[in-house]
């Protein structure tokens, strides 16, 4: 965790959280009123079932004949039928108006992510990004599309049923309002102490998860090295912590629901023994105390519904502030034009975060249509070059240019036309092959795919046609498969430069050769700069640079380097086994 | 670890409540008297209303108030302490389920390759746990509102009968029509959830695959079709909310149908003087209390459905079985170790160098050889799988890309003592792993070595395997992902550290082979030729193979 944690993407404020909510709101104003009233109305019907029976109360009392309480019993029934008719119209403009809202969230996000910076996405992993994209999105989502709703009618009821009791009676309605601050100030508390513990127990519970995946990701490690015991006291840690957490949550959800339920009771309580005063002073009638009594019974519900709901929304905010944060990364502006295609480290030097440096004031040169290879051992920073000539990365001091301006400084869109970093990394979409294929030029024909597919050696995937589902719920690629497709995909996108890192590591040696090969022929005329460790590509170069230690060791062609009898010469012998 | 049965559902969900029988009973009794309390205060307001209000009795709405208040008072404490017992239990369970999880990971073992998708190894602990976990207090709530709902309908009916079959027959209406109402919404959302799933997925893709849109480009055309599939899934959401708020208005609705029921009945009976107004106060009341006590009820039905399903899951993974089973006894073997299936035999000492084209049937016999697989192959005199298993574990060790290395220290992770550890490092030429982790041992490794790189990783776990001396080492392309200086230096040192003991590495680099006793030419998952690596390279095809694109 700690490891991980400076490069952590921003979280959002609470009052950003408050402005996107309102952004939310504000984006769809006319359908928000809308049920808003619609709410309101409903809630209005539903109460006039109490009022009317404090009439019919007082209407016992004045003798009212049977015909006329059943007609006031019979308003009752038609106030509940419009109830029913507006409490639908209302939930279900409540929906369309969460699904909306969650449509523009997701696809907000979604574009967001889709623009950020090259060095923040590789910085902040996949876990991190892929939660807030995923889970967080569908629980502001659910927030917005049930909770949301059936918590806005509770709240709407609550607030409708404390007017009717002023409407009933204003002394006895300030009287129910008595116990409102308490009740405030209880939810209040508890907002703020709860965020932090169920937060932590949902920590928990993902800490939990992760343990165990790690341990069925590697049963085969803990067979070997016969680490159950460890395995087990990891475990179990998780276990108790889980269940500490969840305690911690119970000893708030006691402490709040006690109060609830006395605030609650309390204004019966006093609204009763209020009720009985005036009613002794003939402040009031039989009817309207019995009103104000069923009245202040049936506050209790929603207003237990809306604080049973408070984690929900406290939940929501959490996943909306972490959503916001991918906001709150303001990507610089790329804008330079480059003049040409000229690419060049000039005395660069760089390191990583506030590290040491790991290349030192080395430059490098690939000519127009060269095929540079750079050797060198792990750690020498063949990978970092890689970078700064891909422009995901900006060098301390020095320049890496092209065309005369920074590659750093020239737009994503503009630069990938001409520069192409493959690494090993080759991601395979859950898409058909042809969407895989066609990223950098959406208009590809079919004709051009299978000759990329051809030129990189891929029969496998001519044979299965360019419909075939990839992904590991339908085609499961092999790694030497996922690296056709990525390479098939450079040949098809067309970039004059291509910079390979390790492109060709981790498949067979049989099939490793085949596919330099057809890379090489795919790649005629380009400039091509390949990292490699390993020599296979080396010999047939038009120019090998070797890097140790942060520096171009040596220089020059094959055989110049061979006839130097330097570290590559040295290498290559035993590379070949001579 | 004991050997028992794997668990159904059913004795699982009893296995969970077993261990609180004190908690339970004294949560059942909080809970009957909570139950009791909150409706008979509905009953006194009913008294209140007559006694004191009707009667203009002062002394006697003096005394029905402070009963209610003492009730007030007492029935949140009952409530809130019967939460408590049975919440209590809930978290004790989850700590139970978790802890079964961690014991069965261990029991099972590999056995659980392929058959527990990591998604599903997510969700146990979380979601399932949670589930399964919560079913206890859910039997609570039961009592809880059976309570309610029984005393309450005593109460209602001791003021008049027609009444308390009025609200009998109300809630049993109001749960048997929004119950299964509410059943099939759910079932009409499952298509709406799986598109919310696929959508999710998609996400997780793009995600996934961010380098390279960002890097070759597709980055609109992907924002453009997610926007198609979300648009998609609001046409849906749409449909469902024309239903689903039907189904919800009556949900809200039926509830007061049934107040308004008792409000007309009650008035009938009470203009007919056959009850009082405070008796209708309280029919009122009631009814409007068993609103929540039946909607709490479909709920409570809901969240046991949901821990029957988690339950379930785990106890399908409790039925997982190990697949390598233990039951040879023998100790103390020594010989080589040979594999019938392929041809493969390792001696007991010195490095064996495996060629070959493809790498998978080479990892197979490897996989026979350690007992990852259960095969023909033997050790010695005796059959692999008569030995004991964890004699086999100790004594011969298998190294792929598939290790994994646990969040934990550089020393942790290397479990031997300091010194053995800086040696195996320097035998791995790992040394810019501990100097670029701090040059410490106790620097934390990240879950699955994410602060390193691949190559770090690879050279890691070749030290792990290294520190651990086994006496037979089964390397698979162990430095696959190593420049050849490197790889060149850690053939020479792994093979002057382990002279004694025996070691086989599939590889077909001449950095390897230079070093080894005994090369073994496999193709077609066979052994095809063995002998020193001088005999071989007079076969053109093997020359090919072993000295990186030579010709032949």
């Amino acid at each position: 965790m700690s490891v991980d944690e400076k490069h952590r993407l921003p979280v959002a404020n609470a009052a950003e959280v408050r402005r996107a909510f309102l952004r939310l709101f504000a984006a769809d104003k006319g359908r928000a009123v809308q049920v808003l009233v619609l709410y309101t109305l409903a809630a209005g019907f539903s109460v006039s079932v109490p009022i009317l029976l404090g009439r019919v109360v007082d209407g016992i009392g004045a003798g009212w004949s049977i015909g006329r309480i059943n007609l006031v019993c019979g308003l009752i029934v038609a106030c509940v039928a419009v109830q029913f008719v507006l409490s639908r119209l209302g939930r279900r403009a409540g929906y369309r108006f969460g699904e909306r809202a969650a449509a523009r969230l997701r696809e907000g996000v979604v574009g967001r992510v889709l623009g950020l910076p090259l060095d923040r996405v590789e910085q902040a992993g996949r876990g991190d990004l892929g939660t807030r994209t995923a889970s967080d999105v569908n629980t502001v989502a659910d927030l917005l599309r049930d909770s949301g709703p059936t918590m806005a009618t509770a709240f709407i009821e609550v607030l409708v049923l404390y007017v009717a009791t002023f409407v009933v009676d204003p002394l006895l309605g300030l009287c129910a309002l008595v116990t409102l601050p308490p009740l405030l100030l209880a939810a209040r508390r508890y907002w703020r102490r709860s965020s932090g513990a169920f937060l932590a127990q949902r920590a928990a519970m993902s800490e939990a998860a992760e343990t165990l995946t790690a341990s069925g990701a590697g049963a085969r490690t803990v067979s070997a090295l016969a680490m159950q015991e460890e395995r087990r006291e990891t475990g179990y840690a998780r276990a108790e912590t889980m269940r500490e957490r969840f305690l911690r949550v119970l000893h708030l959800q006691v402490e709040f629901f006690l109060l609830l339920l006395w605030i609650n009771r309390l204004q019966l309580v006093i609204v009763v023994a209020a009720a009985g005063l005036w009613y002794f002073q003939d402040g009031l009638s039989l009817g309207t105390a019995v009103a104000a009594i069923t009245v202040a019974v049936r506050i209790a519900n929603p207003t237990n519904a809306v604080m049973v709901q408070l984690n929900e929304f406290q939940q929501g905010s959490a996943a909306l502030a972490r959503i916001e944060g991918v906001n709150l990364i303001t990507p610089e502006p790329r804008e330079a034009v480059p003049d040409g295609t000229d690419l060049r480290l000039d005395a660069v030097t760089f390191g990583y975060g506030e590290g040491p440096d790991v290349l030192h004031g080395l430059s490098l040169h690939p000519k127009a249509g060269e095929r540079l290879v750079v050797v060198g051992p792990s750690g020498a920073g063949k990978s970092t070059i890689a970078r700064l000539l891909a422009g995901i990365d900006r060098p301390r001091t020095g320049t890496a240019t092209m065309g005369g301006v920074p590659v750093c400084d020239i737009g994503v869109e503009e630069l990938r036309r001409h520069v192409v970093l493959v690494t090993q990394e080759h991601y395979v979409f859950t898409a058909t092959l042809r969407d895989n294929l066609i990223l950098a030029a959406p208009d590809a024909s079919d004709a051009l795919l299978e000759d990329a597919l051809r030129r990189v050696d891929a029969g496998w995937a001519l044979a299965e046609g360019l419909d075939t589902m990839l992904g590991d719920e339908h085609r499961k690629l092999s790694t030497a498969e996922a690296q056709q497709i990525a390479l098939a995909r450079v040949v098809v996108a067309d970039p004059g430069i291509v910079i390979l890192d390790e492109a060709t590591a981790g498949i067979d040696p049989a099939s490793a050769g085949n596919v330099e090969v057809a890379l090489a022929a795919a790649l005629a005329g380009r400039t091509v700069i390949a990292i490699a460790h390993q020599l296979q590509a080396a010999s047939s170069a038009d120019r090998i640079a070797v890097v140790e230690d942060g520096r171009i060791a040596e220089e020059g062609t094959h055989a110049e380097l061979l006839a130097a009898d330097g570290v590559y010469a040295g290498l290559w012998h035993a590379w070949r086994g001579e | 670890m004991p050997l028992a049965p794997p668990p159904t559902p059913w004795r699982l969900l009893v296995g969970f409540a077993r261990p609180h029988p004190r908690r339970i009973a004294f949560g059942v009794l909080m809970y009957l008297l909570s139950g009791a309390t909150s409706m008979t205060q509905l009953w006194m307001l009913g008294r209140v209303v007559d006694e004191g209000f009707i009667a203009r009795d002062g002394g006697a709405l003096a005394f029905w108030l402070a009963l209610i208040t003492c009730a007030v008072i007492a029935q949140p404490v009952f409530w809130s302490t019967g939460f408590r017992m049975f919440v209590g239990a809930e978290a004790a369970n989850q700590r139970t389920i978790v802890r079964m999880l961690t014991d069965h990971l261990n029991t099972a073992g590999t056995g659980l390759r392929g058959k527990v998708s990591a998604g599903e190894l997510v969700n146990l602990p979380s979601e399932d746990t949670r589930r399964a976990a919560r079913a206890i207090s859910d039997v609570g709530f039961f009592v809880n509102n059976l309570t309610m709902f029984v005393v309450g309908s005593v109460l209602v009916w001791s003021i008049h009968p027609l009444l308390g079959v009025v609200i009998v027959a109300g809630s049993a209406v109001t749960a048997l029509v929004t119950g299964p109402l509410l059943g099939r919404l759910q079932r009409r959302q499952a298509d709406y959830r799986e598109m919310i799933g696929d959508l999710t997925a998609n996400a997780a893709d793009i995600v996934g695959g961010l380098r390279v849109l960002r890097g070759i480009g597709g980055d609109l055309l992907f924002a453009e079709r997610y926007r198609e599939r979300s648009a998609a899934l609001q046409r849906t959401g749409y449909r469902v909310a024309n239903s689903s708020s039907w189904i919800h208005a009556l949900r809200y609705s039926m509830p007061i149908v049934f107040v308004a029921a008792i409000t007309w009945t009650g008035a009938l009976l009470a203009a007919d003087g056959a009850i009082s107004i405070g008796g209708l106060a309280s029919a009122f009341s009631f009814a409007t209390v068993f609103i929540a006590v039946s909607g709490n009820f479909i709920g409570t039905a809901n969240f046991l459905v949901a821990a029957w399903v988690g339950t379930k899951r785990i106890a399908r993974f409790l039925a997982i079985e190990t697949d390598v089973d233990d039951e040879g006894t023998l100790r103390g073997a020594g010989g080589e170790l040979r594999d019938p299936d392929s041809g493969l035999v390792v001696p007991a000492d010195g490095l064996t160098v495996v060629v070959t084209a493809e790498t998978a049937p080479a990892l197979a016999a490897c996989e026979r050889l350690a007992r990852y697989r259960d095969s023909e192959a033997a050790w010695g005199a005796n059959p692999l799988g008569a030995y004991a298993l964890a004699e086999v574990r100790e004594r011969i060790m298998l190294l792929t890309d598939e290790d994994y290395l646990f969040a934990a220290t550089l020393g942790e992770t290397l479990r031997v003592e300091p010194n053995a550890a800086l040696a195996a490092i320097e035998t791995a030429c790992a040394h810019d792993v501990y100097t670029g982790l701090g040059a410490t041992l106790g620097a934390e490794v990240a879950e699955g070595g994410r602060n390193l790189s691949g190559g770090q990783r690879q050279r890691l776990r070749l030290a792990r395997a290294l520190a651990a001396a086994p006496q037979t080492l089964l390397a698979v392309e162990p430095t696959s992902a190593v420049d050849s200086h490197t790889e060149s230096l850690i053939a020479e040192r792994v093979t002057a550290t382990r002279a004694l003991l025996a070691t086989l590495v599939v590889t077909a680099s001449p950095l390897w082979l230079a070093h080894a006793d005994r090369v073994v030419w496999m193709v077609d998952g066979k052994v095809h030729a063995t002998g020193t690596h001088a005999e071989l390279l007079d076969d053109p095809a093997y020359r090919v193979l072993t000295s990186h694109g030579a010709d032949a």
